[in-house]
């Protein structure tokens, strides 16, 4: 319900990253001498038993005469069933002229029907023990929706309305902006968003990506007939994808999307510009005056997941920061206590991606932070991981890929993935193998490769009055200038 | 816009990895699938379709352990809970529940820093551990093959902690940062999850800062550490939920060769955290710097647990407050566009089963300057007052039943289990009877539109709630 866990380790949830092992001092064997020497002698885990098989669960596909795809994914014993309705049509497909239109039409979307109006469409998703959400990513509008198992035909059917008959009403567009600039204020409010934002900006430039969220004057200067002419040119069979995991009659949800969707127009072509990346070393500070925290974030393009490097890019960030365990996380929380939750990870565009370590640092330490998030890269760049460090890692991922597909939405959310990127099922199949095949030698070398700290854009917000000798006293101390 | 704005990417991510929370499989269940008839809210099946395995034992030494396995996926889940939070900490010690939290991966008889944390992922698993308003939680989600190894761990650090001052001071350095990032340096930090209970109660254990005072956390020792873990994680004081794909006799084993000698420990008597009836309404406005937009909480006491004016409040809580349907959701968003959201239910650290004591039924938005806090109220009392007066007809009971079993649903799956290891183990600690997971919708039946009624008139009373606004000082 709640955003705030009073909790630890979000971090290890989180990033959707791999684990990682003993980093400063690998250790060689679970359980070695530590700092405290407890009067008995110590004893070592139980290593447990062998694994037990684990398959992708089998789904069902078919691609309607206009073009739309589904997939059907009989997963679990709980009576419930999970959809999710992916269109390529997101803030990548919009014009500068119109930033944020995108969302504009998702957020009328959920306003009602062409026979429900908004309120009738909340009823009607209620009584399915349902719920309905549509969100805007960059590369696609997404809608997903559960309900208790035995309606499952009916939310097939009514999130075809839902695409393909919205209301749109002219009526509710005053208020639907009031919410969306709302919304944006809060957003821009956030340290977080505001060194994300220079960030991207600095990454893709011009190219959508790298647009700032939408002002006020930016959405009130949107039209109806722009979000209209969005949904006419953007919005077709041919690029969406119907997804649904969870327990249901497969034969009934089959038909129901068969019969509700086969009307929907072909609409145009599968398509995204690609973003040119660009790697711009340099520092931006953003002034917080008086702010307890400094908000960094330090990375650069990296490959996207259709790259033949991109499996040992993910190891390897992993290792580095994006795991509870990972080396950066140890130095920066565990040893030197600067912050709560630090995490580096991949953000995944459509052939395009980077690599950043984010984190909310101790004002004071600001400095220091840089210095040793750098020391860590550095040093997985000199000198390979041990065998045992990269294995724990490397179990870690092999198991993070396992609860990432045996759940329905996270089933759906692996499928999706694939779609968008134009991967092939043996991204999924033969993950595990993959992972495993990263070598320690590779580990290092993809450091060298890619996570490159001269290279990096780094992105402080904070008091500047505070941070910015800092800063420039870390600037001094790199061997290269940034 | 998500991908646009970052801020707590750890959140996103984790909803990515753990599937949104949303529907989900596991969950040896047998489900005769009710008619889909032609008015879809009825709510059919009564002789409860959806059942969850149960074996419950105590050891000798205390322990409650609860076993539910689920084939679903090879993966299990293990929750130790023990039961001190924020409620029971010391006075001069504010904070110190969940600073102990942290301690407990700091080192152990076996385990140094990190190996714990290493332990759980060199194995192919995750792990957390948060604190709430009646006890501290530790889980670890593994491939079921890694089972006997995650026991043997949490064992171990039942058994005995071996931190250093070195460790406590640096955690005392992560949770200021934990501070700082989640409450000083956040537009809105701290509304109204940290703040409301300070202000609805008037007993100290529910009304102090649960988070600390920054000074309290910097006077924590070495010995306090001790002391605190000597006495309340003691396995007397602790419930075991393992969950997932395992042989029961297998885990039994392993949990008596790990578990059964750790010796027990006598328990302090527990504090008394009732509160008052509340008489009066409380108004209070918290000036936010950060914050660019007012924003209004509102908190009413719940009736007691497990009686039956408590599953009518939940229910009312279905057709107030969740969903898109909701009758606030409708009136404060829809209709008048006050918001774009009104958040709220019961525990806002956790759910309406995971506590033990008072606890408060929430709700709050974030509006426009535009927006008068006195009309956001006029709303809320108003629909209260619609149904009030006007009565719960038995479809609007259905319908709220069906969305509960729905939720229900959700909280007892997902990827990791931990909906359902985190309801085991608290029913086990609270009730001794975690056997009830698979009568809650039961109860929720046997609500009645003159028992809801009834609560209303009670729990939903204006002198019962209390008011914090939020007074944004940073421009818009």
């Amino acid at each position: 319900m709640k955003p705030l866990h009073f909790g630890l380790l979000c971090v290890a949830l989180a990033t959707a990253a791999p684990a990682a092992l003993a980093q400063t001092k690998p250790k060689p064997k679970p359980a070695p001498a530590a700092a405290v020497a407890p009067a008995a002698p110590r004893e070592t885990p139980p290593a447990g038993g062998t694994p037990r098989d684990f398959e992708l669960p089998a789904k069902e596909e078919f691609t309607l005469p206009n073009g739309l795809k589904a997939k059907l994914v009989p997963y679990g014993q709980v009576p419930k069933t999970t959809m999710l309705v992916a269109i390529q049509a997101g803030n990548v497909h919009e014009a500068a002229t119109e930033v944020g239109v995108a969302d504009l039409l998702s957020k009328l979307m959920s306003e009602g029907t062409a026979t429900l109006t908004g309120a009738q469409f909340a009823d009607k998703v209620a009584r399915m023990g349902g719920w309905l959400n549509v969100s805007v990513g960059q590369d696609q509008t997404l809608i997903y929706a559960s309900c208790l198992s035995e309606f499952a035909p009916e939310l097939a059917a009514l999130l075809a309305e839902v695409v393909q008959r919205p209301a749109l009403p002219e009526s509710e567009l005053a208020r639907i902006k009031a919410d969306f600039k709302r919304q944006m204020n809060l957003a821009r409010a956030q340290p977080g968003t505001q060194a994300r934002q220079k960030f991207s900006q600095a990454l893709y430039g011009s190219h959508p990506y790298g647009r700032p969220i939408p002002t006020d004057a930016e959405i009130d200067a949107l039209t109806m007939a722009q979000v209209k002419a969005f949904y006419q040119t953007q919005y077709g069979a041919q690029r969406t994808s119907v997804y649904v995991a969870g327990k249901f009659d497969n034969g009934a949800v089959r038909e129901a999307i068969t019969r509700a969707w086969a009307t929907m127009p072909q609409g145009p072509a599968p398509r995204i510009e690609i973003a040119k990346s660009q790697t711009r070393p340099d520092v931006t500070t953003l002034d917080r005056p008086g702010a307890p925290q400094s908000t960094i974030v330090i990375g650069l393009p990296v490959v996207d997941p259709s790259h033949p490097d991109y499996m040992r890019v993910r190891v390897m960030n992993s290792l580095l920061g994006g795991s509870f365990g990972s080396r950066i996380t140890r130095n920066i929380r565990e040893d030197k206590g600067y912050t709560y939750s630090p995490y580096s990870y991949l953000e995944t565009h459509y052939r395009t991606g980077n690599w950043s370590q984010n984190a909310d640092v101790t004002t004071q330490e600001t400095g220091n932070s840089l210095k040793e998030i750098v020391y860590e890269i550095e040093q997985l760049q000199k000198t390979p991981p041990s065998a045992e460090e990269l294995k724990g890692i490397q179990n870690y991922e092999s198991g993070l890929f396992v609860l990432r597909n045996s759940t329905p939405a996270g089933i759906i959310g692996q499928l999706n993935t694939l779609d968008l990127h134009g991967l092939p099922d043996s991204y999924l199949t033969e993950q595990v193998k993959n992972i495993n095949a990263v070598t320690p030698q590779q580990v290092s070398e993809t450091a060298r490769k890619y996570v490159r700290p001269e290279a990096m854009t780094i992105v402080v917000v904070g008091d500047r009055k505070i941070i910015d000798p800092q800063i420039k006293k870390f600037q001094a101390s790199r061997k290269k200038p940034l | 816009m998500k991908n646009r704005f970052s801020g707590r990417h750890y959140l996103l991510g984790l909803a990515g990895l753990l599937g949104l929370h949303a529907c989900s499989p596991k969950a040896t269940a047998v489900v005769t699938a009710p008619a889909p008839a032609a008015a879809p809210a009825a709510a059919p099946a009564p002789a409860a379709a959806f059942q969850i395995p149960v074996e419950y034992y105590t050891l000798p030494n205390g322990l409650k352990v609860v076993l539910s396995p689920d084939h679903t996926a090879p993966t299990a889940t293990v929750a130790a809970y023990y039961n001190v939070g924020f409620r029971n900490e010391p006075r001069d010690r504010t904070g110190y529940a969940h600073l102990f939290e942290h301690l407990m991966f700091q080192g152990s008889q076996n385990l140094g820093k990190m190996e714990f944390i290493q332990l759980i992922q060199k194995n192919g698993g995750i792990l957390n551990g948060s604190t709430r308003f009646d006890f501290t939680n530790y889980f670890e989600v593994v491939p079921s093959h890694k089972l006997e190894t995650m026991l043997w761990a949490e064992a171990d650090r039942m058994r005995g902690l071996a931190i250093t001052q070195a460790n406590v001071a640096n955690q005392q350095g992560v949770v200021k940062n934990e501070v700082r990032v989640n409450v000083l340096n956040a537009p809105y930090g701290g509304f109204p999850w940290l703040d409301m209970p300070q202000k609805a109660n008037q007993n100290w254990n529910n009304a102090h800062n649960f988070y600390g005072d920054l000074k309290d956390l910097d006077a924590a020792t070495l010995a306090d550490a001790q002391q605190f873990f000597k006495t309340y994680y003691a396995p007397g004081n602790a419930a075991l939920a393992v969950v997932g794909d395992f042989e029961p006799a297998e885990a039994k084993a392993w949990v008596q060769k790990y578990f059964a000698n750790i010796p027990s420990a006598p328990q302090p008597p527990k504090p008394d955290i009732s509160e008052p009836r509340q008489e009066k309404e409380q108004r209070f406005t918290k000036d936010d710097k950060l914050a660019t937009k007012p924003a209004l909480a509102f908190a009413y006491h719940m009736p007691d647990r497990n009686t039956p004016e408590y599953y009518a409040l939940i229910l009312l809580d279905q057709i107030l407050l969740q969903g898109k349907d909701s009758r606030l959701y409708q009136a404060l968003v829809q209709k008048r566009g006050y918001s774009d959201n009104v958040n709220g239910g019961i525990n806002y650290l956790g759910n309406a089963f995971n506590y033990s004591g008072p606890m408060l039924w929430m709700g709050d938005l974030i509006y426009d300057q535009s927006v008068k806090a006195d009309s956001v109220v006029s709303v809320l009392d108003q629909e209260i007052n619609r149904l009030a007066k006007g009565g719960i007809d038995q479809a609007t009971l259905d319908l709220a039943v069906v969305k509960l079993r729905s939720s229900l649903y959700d909280q007892l799956s997902g990827s990791d289990n931990f909906g359902r290891a985190d309801m085991l183990a608290s029913f086990a600690l609270f009730d001794n009877d975690p056997g009830r997971i698979n009568r809650l919708e039961a109860e929720f039946r046997k609500v009645t539109p003159a028992l809801m009624q009834r609560t209303m008139q009670e729990y939903l009373r204006p002198t019962n709630r209390t008011l914090l606004i939020v007074n944004p000082l940073a421009k818009s």
